[in-house]
C-alpha cells in the first residue's frame, strides 16, 4: 500500500512539473527576458523541460535490466528512423515511444523519446533542433505512459486517436521552433502560416504513427508485458 | 591535420556552448557578420571538401528565410512599396536577413561541433555528470548497428522460407516487414537482459567503478579555458553595457564606431578566431617540420 501510494505520489509531481512549471518557466521567459531573445531562450527552456524527468532517472539508481530494456526500445526506434531515411516524415520514432509510454510507464516512454532524438542526432548531426525533438518526442511517450496506466490505449480507436495527436503535437511543437527561428519572435500570424505550409508534414507523421502503431502495438506490447512480468522490471 | 580537436572535450565542448550561445544571442550586425565569416572560416579548415557542397545547400535556405520575415513583418519605416495594403519595408527585409544569418551561423558552428566533438568525447563529458544516462546512451548507440545486422540476418533467414519482403502485394509485403520486426525485437529484448544479468555479474553498480578514458587535461588546456573565459567575459560585459544591442525596428539604431566599441568588437571576433589560429599554426608547423626532413 505505501509504495503504492509513494508511486502516486511520483507521477503526480512528474505531471506536475511538466504541465504547470515549464509553462510558467516559459511565460517568465517570455515576459521577463522580452528582448527579442526567443531563439536563445527556447533552447535553453526545452533543455531544461527535459532535466526533471532525467535526473529522476538518475537518482533512481536503475537495475542494468532496467537501462538496457530502455537502450534496446530508442535503439529500435533510432534503428527504424535509420531504414526509412529515404521517405521524408515517415519515421517509427513516435509510434515505438507511444507503445514503450503505454506498456512500460511514463517515465519509460520519455526517456525512450529524449534518447532516439539524441541518439539518431549524434548519427544524423546534432543542432538547435535536437532539445525541441527530445522534448516533444519525450513528451509524446510520457502521455502514452500516462493514459496506459488508465488502460484505454489497449483499444484500437483509442491507438489511432493518439496516433494522430501525437502526429499534430510533434509538427505544431516543432512549428514553435521553426517559427521562432525564422523571425525570431513568436507571432501568432506566422504560427499559421507555418502550420498550413507544414501540414502535408503533419499528415504524414499522423498517418505514419497510424500505421506504425496498429501494426506494431501488438506484437510489441505482447513481449513487453511478458517480459515486464517475467523479470520484474519497470513496475 | 586536425590540432584544435586534439584539446580536452570539456575545453572544446565549453567553446561551442559558449559560441553558439553568443551567436543566439548577439543580433548587433557586426557581431552577426564575424560570427558568420568565422563559422565558414573554421567549418571549411576543418571539412575542405565537403564543405563546398553543405555551402550550395546553405544558399537557397538564406534565401527562403530572408523573404520570409518581410512578408509576415510589416513594421519600419522605410517603406518600399505595397503589397495588398501591407507595407515592404527596409527594416523587415534587413531584419530577416540578419535572422538568415543568425541561423546559418549557428547551424555552420554546429556542424564544425559535430566533426570535433565526436560520440566518445561528449559520453566522456557527460558520464561525469550523469553516468546513467550516458551508460543508457552509449549502449543505444551500440544496439543501432547491432541491430541493423541482426535485420539483415533475419531477413535473409525469413526469404528461405518464402517470407520475402521484397516481392508480392503490399499487404504481403507488410506482414513479411512486421514480421522481420517482431522477431527482432524478441531477439534484442532477450539479449538485452542476458546483457544485463552479465553487468550485474560484473558489479554494475558496485562502489569505486572506474572508467577508462584517453583523455588527459594538459597545461594547454588551462590555458585556453582561461582565455575563453576571459574573452567571453569581457564580451558579455559588453553586451550589459548595451554594446550588443542593436534595433531594426521601427528603425535601424546608428552603427557605433567609437574606441570602446571596436575595442569590444575585436575581443569578439579574437574569440571566435581561437580554434581558426589553432588550426593554421599546426598546419604551418606540419608543413615545416615536413619540409626539414
Amino acid at each position: 500500500m505505501q509504495k503504492s501510494d509513494n508511486k502516486r505520489l511520483r507521477l503526480i509531481i512528474s505531471t506536475l512539473v511538466i504541465f504547470v512549471i515549464i509553462p510558467i518557466v516559459l511565460y517568465a521567459g517570455v515576459v521577463y527576458l522580452n528582448d527579442r531573445k526567443y531563439y536563445f531562450i527556447s533552447v535553453v527552456i526545452v533543455l531544461l523541460a527535459c532535466v526533471p524527468l532525467f535526473i529522476k532517472f538518475e537518482r533512481r539508481k536503475p537495475q542494468p535490466r532496467e537501462i538496457l530494456i530502455i537502450a534496446v526500445m530508442a535503439a529500435i526506434s533510432v534503428a527504424g528512423r535509420m531504414i526509412f531515411v529515404v521517405v521524408p516524415g515517415f519515421k517509427p520514432v513516435a509510434a515505438i515511444t507511444i507503445i514503450t509510454g503505454i506498456y512500460l510507464g511514463a517515465e519509460a516512454g520519455f526517456l525512450t523519446g529524449a534518447l532516439s532524438a539524441i541518439v539518431s542526432n549524434i548519427f544524423f548531426g546534432q543542432g538547435p533542433w535536437t532539445p525541441f525533438q527530445m522534448f516533444m518526442w519525450g513528451m509524446i511517450g510520457f502521455l502514452a505512459g500516462v493514459l496506459g496506466k488508465t488502460g484505454v490505449m489497449e483499444k484500437k480507436v483509442a491507438l489511432i486517436l493518439f496516433g494522430v495527436f501525437a502526429g499534430g503535437l510533434f509538427s505544431f511543437g516543432m512549428d514553435v521552433w521553426g517559427v521562432i527561428s525564422f523571425s525570431g519572435i513568436f507571432s501568432w500570424e506566422a504560427y499559421v502560416a507555418a502550420l498550413g505550409t507544414a501540414l502535408p508534414f503533419t499528415i504524414i507523421y499522423a498517418v505514419s504513427n497510424v500505421i506504425f502503431l496498429l501494426l506494431l502495438a501488438k506484437p510489441i506490447g505482447e513481449k513487453l508485458k511478458r517480459i515486464k512480468i517475467k523479470y520484474n522490471i519497470l513496475q | 591535420m586536425k590540432s584544435f580537436e586534439m584539446y580536452h572535450p570539456l575545453v572544446l565542448f565549453y567553446y561551442f556552448m559558449t559560441v553558439i550561445g553568443m551567436a543566439m544571442f548577439f543580433m548587433h550586425p557586426i557581431y552577426l557578420v564575424l560570427t558568420f565569416m568565422e563559422a565558414v572560416l573554421l567549418n571549411f579548415l576543418l571539412l575542405r571538401h565537403g564543405f563546398w557542397k553543405k555551402l550550395m545547400m546553405y544558399i537557397p535556405l538564406f534565401f527562403i528565410m530572408a523573404i520570409i520575415n518581410p512578408l509576415i513583418s510589416h513594421n519600419g519605416e522605410l517603406v518600399i512599396l505595397y503589397v495588398n495594403d501591407n507595407a515592404v519595408t527596409m527594416e523587415a527585409i534587413c531584419y530577416g536577413m540578419a535572422m538568415a544569418l543568425m541561423i546559418l551561423a549557428v547551424i555552420i558552428w554546429f556542424n564544425s561541433y559535430n566533426g570535433v566533438m565526436t560520440s566518445d568525447k561528449f559520453l566522456y563529458l557527460f558520464g561525469k555528470l550523469s553516468p546513467v544516462l550516458a551508460l543508457t546512451i552509449s549502449i543505444t548507440m551500440r544496439l543501432v548497428p547491432r541491430f541493423k545486422h541482426q535485420i539483415h540476418i533475419i531477413t535473409q533467414a525469413q526469404k528461405t522460407i518464402g517470407m520475402d519482403y521484397t516481392s508480392g502485394s503490399v499487404w504481403e509485403r507488410i506482414k513479411c516487414v512486421t514480421r522481420i520486426l517482431s522477431i527482432l525485437i524478441t531477439w534484442a529484448l532477450e539479449n538485452a537482459i542476458e546483457t544485463a544479468d552479465s553487468m550485474k555479474a560484473r558489479g554494475y553498480g558496485l562502489p569505486e567503478r572506474s572508467t577508462f578514458s584517453l583523455f588527459v587535461f594538459e597545461k594547454r588546456d588551462g590555458w585556453l579555458l582561461g582565455v575563453i573565459t576571459l574573452l567571453a567575459g569581457i564580451s558579455v560585459a559588453g553586451s550589459f553595457l548595451g554594446y550588443t544591442t542593436f534595433y531594426f525596428y521601427p528603425t535601424f539604431s546608428e552603427m557605433e564606431w567609437s574606441l570602446t566599441s571596436v575595442g569590444f568588437y575585436s575581443v569578439y571576433a579574437v574569440l571566435l578566431a581561437i580554434p581558426i589560429v589553432i588550426e593554421i599554426k599546426e598546419n604551418i608547423k606540419w608543413r615545416y617540420l615536413r619540409s626539414t626532413i
